[in-house]
């Protein structure tokens, strides 16, 4: 595997919110490797940061996010041509960052309920982006498109319902016809925030067996945002275990769940029910609540909540430490480790 | 036991302290402060700032332009216009902050029974209220005019009746949406009386926005007291009002040969209708950040 | 389409008699004798002939015969008279509504155009200058009264400079001079209504462009006025023409004090008088007028409503 087959790289993202003239931080020096065609989780509670962090990459923010990186690569890979983007220099609406919205993005977000436009049918709406990237196609060459995509993703009776208007399909339905709108134009990179998190549970298991599908089959890498752990462990490639803007712990899936390193992470572990659970045994709740970002104190960020917690663990940032190849936590618990950055 | 509600306490005066430092910064809510309680302190003192008596007519200073003697100058009849500025601030101010207020407590008590009744009374009362809100104001006061006569008494009457309906839809929502609630609905599976649950909750949830609606619609009163006592239909012309020293302003000759006459009243009403708009917006800023 | 707006024309029948039989018996309680409005004075005379006319319209029948025989009456163009000119309210009328209609219409037209653009411009550049600017002016517009605004109007361009006319409609000079009376009305009730329209614009646009769906028509990478007009206003636009459709009963209602100011002779100056001097049928009949005039609002609102809103055009 070579550096080329890194799609996304991302160096250094800080990106803090100026609410009552004050900065509150957000996500704070988060680095990242997405490898072409593996799905990389971003997981943690509610509030730590991991939506903010895609969003960040993007470039899809209000006007009071600031947005700091040292670069934020795309590899784009055409045929055997490959070029490089960083992201960070690109202007949010710009030309160039547009172009590669659709064509080698995909979004899909958390709410099908509210990211499709009321008004327009959607079979217009997946079509829209893909009129926009391809100047030269007549709308009858779309719609064929837009046909193909919605019988691939099992809406039924696909002629009929590209008239249809949002309000008459069902929460998994309409999330197919976002996943459709994220990637009619056959991008590269898919990012995920929160999927299912609205749909019900067997919904839930369609798409994301849907999602799995689209990626084993047609090679494309997948940014999953969740903190369903259950989504994790059939998914994910990769893990990044997030705490209030820090990446805590990062790892392949094995190294997540054999070997959880992170008191949060092992937290976050114990709280999900597994199947084949002793029986008899409770599952825990992380003591504590998540701290007010605009309240944090220097340290560890999880010290209050945590059964390890020590003195230093309350001074300066703490480092990562690489515990095995390729696994990295931040906590002071592994310092007899390598410090890596 | 103790140590809860202290420190809860604690938390409401920080907040009230973060609200309070909040509002402060807020530059224009502060100038509205101070231009209302300037204007309304005026009013309240009057006697000790001038000495003319605002009614008393002198035939021998008719339509003085402003000088040291007549700050603000005289009208046709030699009335002193500070004076009766002053005075009629008393009644402008009087009329649009008794109308707001009687007409929230109307809302508040009209929004209360169609929440807390529910089905048809509600029902009643939104098409009621909708009716209200529809219909033109200004023509709404009108033909209660017409009904009632003019007067200051009735003007009262008439804009509390005409004042109530965003207080009422404000309250009755908060109702609403409360019964929703599973804690009310849990409160009542354990024999707790809803009603006790829900008034508890609802009257400080609402308060904030009610207090906005009312500096809104004090605001507007006194610019209706204004529109109807130009139209002669207000407070009698005989009691000083903003609105009846404007009145003078109907005559052309007035508009173009005495100045003084229509631009200060004139002047004066937006200045204060203005310090209250502000310091309203500056007080929905700090307790209803939701809506701005 | 045609089966709703027939549906909705037919559902403002029911409301239109309930406000006139409101209306109507607000005139019974008034205590004025049916007589001096539903009968032209020239016709009435001694007091045995009145009596006599009473009894030949029926004026002594149940209250609810009356009612219809008073509706029917109005169906045909009969409004009875002022019980102080003496005039047929349906000429006063007739007179009177194109000159207000006229004003209100053009007001609607200017605030629509300069309050929505505005607005819609704040919400995109938030707390930009032109942003900052709009809400003080907002404010301003808002808090002047409205005849204090006009008589400046009048003291400046129509004293001082003497480019306009100081009042009424239209003095000889034809339609120059027409739209001369127009432009200090206008102005004046644009003025006032761009205020409310410029808030609401703004903070509707600044909720449509916070919503996910915008949010998903970016991440298409379609340029930003795409975004912002496909998008944005066309979302928007549905809220804001309701308040607009509202507006227009209020323009007739609430130009009362500046028809008084401007000497306009439309329905506003004659509410105005009539409630001076007490003539309840001419009241009641204006008062109709602007129930009426909700109704329309009401069914405009809808039917925009309907050709913007899926869920309302195919809904059953």
């Amino acid at each position: 595997m070579n550096e080329k087959d890194i799609v996304l790289s991302v160096k250094n993202l800080n990106t803090s919110f100026i609410s009552d003239r004050k900065e509150i931080k957000i996500v704070k020096n988060v680095s990242l490797d997405l490898k072409r065609a593996t799905t990389l989780a971003i997981v943690g509670e509610s509030g730590c940061g991991k939506s903010v962090t895609v969003h960040s990459i993007v470039k899809l923010m209000p006007k009071n996010a600031r947005v700091k990186a040292d670069y934020i690569l795309y590899n784009q890979k055409r045929g055997d041509k490959i070029t490089e983007f960083d992201l960070s220099k690109l202007e949010p609406y710009g030309k160039e960052m547009r172009a590669l919205r659709g064509p080698d993005i995909g979004m899909v977000f958390q709410d099908p309920m509210s990211s499709l436009n009321p008004v327009y049918k959607v079979g217009d709406q997946v079509a829209e982006g893909l009129l926009e990237h391809n100047p030269k196609m007549s709308k009858e060459e779309a719609k064929e498109q837009v046909l193909a995509m919605f019988r691939e993703l099992g809406i039924p009776d696909p002629e009929n319902r590209i008239n249809d208007f949002p309000y008459q399909f069902s929460g998994g339905m309409k999330q197919r016809v976002v996943i459709a709108l994220a990637m009619i134009c056959n991008p590269e990179i898919i990012i995920a925030d929160e999927p299912t998190t609205a749909l019900d549970v067997t919904i839930q298991a369609q798409i994301m067996e849907l999602m799995k599908s689209l990626q084993t089959e047609k090679n494309k890498s997948i940014i999953l945002i969740t903190h369903n752990m259950g989504l994790v462990a059939e998914m994910a490639d990769e893990v990044c275990v997030m705490y209030m803007g820090r990446i805590v712990e990062f790892g392949t899936l094995e190294h997540i769940f054999n070997n959880p390193s992170h008191p949060y992470t092992k937290a976050l572990l114990r709280s999900v029910p597994v199947l084949g659970m002793e029986e008899g045994r409770l599952l825990e709740t992380i003591p504590g609540i998540t701290p007010n970002p605009a309240e944090l104190k220097e340290g560890c960020e999880f010290a209050d909540r945590c059964p390890d917690c020590r003195d230093e663990c309350r001074k300066g940032t703490i480092p990562a430490f690489e515990v095995e190849p390729g696994h990295k936590v931040r906590c002071l618990n592994f310092n007899s480790f390598k410090e890596v950055d | 036991m103790t140590t809860i509600s202290k420190a809860a306490k604690g938390k409401s005066s920080s907040l009230l302290r973060k609200n309070i430092k909040k509002f402060v910064n807020n530059k224009l809510a502060m100038v509205g402060l101070i231009f209302m309680i300037i204007i309304l302190f005026s009013a309240i003192f009057a006697p000790l700032l001038t000495q003319y008596e605002p009614a008393k007519i002198d035939l021998k200073a008719k339509s003085v332009a402003p000088n040291s003697e007549h700050l603000f100058g005289t009208d046709k009849l030699g009335r002193d216009l500070f004076s009766r500025i002053l005075y009629g601030g008393r009644v402008s101010i009087l009329v649009g902050v008794v109308g707001a207020f009687s007409g929230s407590l109307i809302g508040v008590v009209l929004g209360s029974i169609a929440g807390y009744f529910g089905k048809w009374t509600d029902m009643l009362l939104i098409r009621l209220s909708e009716v209200f809100q529809t219909f033109p104001q200004m023509i709404l006061i009108l033909i209660m005019v017409t009904i009632l006569g003019p007067g200051l008494s009735n003007l009262l009457i008439i804009f509390s009746i005409t004042g109530w309906m965003t207080t009422f839809r404000m309250v009755r929502n908060e109702f609403m949406a409360l019964r929703g609630e599973t804690y009310v609905k849990v409160a009542e599976a354990f024999g707790m009386s809803k009603s006790s649950v829900m008034f508890k909750q609802i009257l400080p949830n609402v308060f904030s926005p009610v207090i906005v609606a009312t500096t809104v619609n004090i605001a507007g009163f006194i610019l209706s007291e204004a529109g109807l006592s130009f139209l002669g239909l207000g407070v009698p012309s005989s009691t000083p009002t903003w609105g009846n020293i404007l009145n003078a302003a109907k005559s052309i000759e007035v508009i173009s040969n005495y100045w003084w006459m229509w631009v200060i009243p004139g002047v004066v009403i937006s200045i204060f209708v203005l310090a209250v708009n502000f310091f309203g917006d500056g007080l929905r800023d700090v307790l209803d950040p939701k809506q701005q | 389409m045609l089966k709703f707006i027939i549906k909705k024309l037919l559902q403002m029948i029911p409301m239109l008699l309930v406000i006139s039989l409101l209306v109507f018996i607000g005139l019974e309680l008034t205590g004025i004798d049916p007589l001096s409005y539903m009968v032209s004075p020239d016709m009435a005379g001694s007091a045995e002939n009145l009596e006599r006319l009473r009894e030949q319209m029926g004026l002594n029948d149940p209250l609810f015969t009356r009612y219809f025989r008073w509706v029917s009456e109005m169906l045909r163009g009969d409004f009875g008279y002022s019980i102080v000119s003496g005039t047929p309210i349906s000429q006063i009328i007739a007179v009177r509504i194109p000159a207000t209609i006229e004003l209100a219409l053009l007001a609607l037209v200017f605030s629509t155009i300069i309050g929505v653009g505005i607005g819609i411009v704040s919400a995109i550049k938030q707390n930009g200058i032109i942003d900052y600017v709009g809400r003080v002016f907002a404010v301003v517009g808002q808090s002047i009264p409205q005849f204090f605004f006009g008589i400046i109007l009048i003291q400046i361009f129509a004293v001082s400079m003497g480019w306009f006319p100081v009042g009424q409609r239209i003095s000889p000079g034809g339609n120059w001079s027409r739209i001369q009376h127009l432009v200090l009305p206008v102005t004046t009730l644009t003025l006032s209504m761009c205020a409310v329209l410029m808030r609401y614009a703004r903070n509707t646009m600044l909720d449509v462009m916070n919503s996910d769906y915008i949010k998903t028509a970016r991440s298409k990478g379609i340029p930003e006025w795409k975004v912002i007009i496909k998008h944005g206003f066309r979302n928007a636009m549905r809220p804001v023409l309701v308040i607009i459709c509202f507006r227009l009963p209020m323009l007739i209602g609430g130009s009362v004090v500046i028809e008084s100011v401007f000497s306009w002779p439309g329905i506003g100056t004659i509410i105005a008088s009539s409630v001076i001097a007490g003539d309840m049928p001419v009241i009641m009949v204006t008062t109709l007028m602007v129930a009426a005039s909700i109704l329309v609002a009401s069914f405009l609102v809808d039917v925009f409503t309907a050709l913007l809103d899926p869920r309302v055009r195919l809904g059953d």
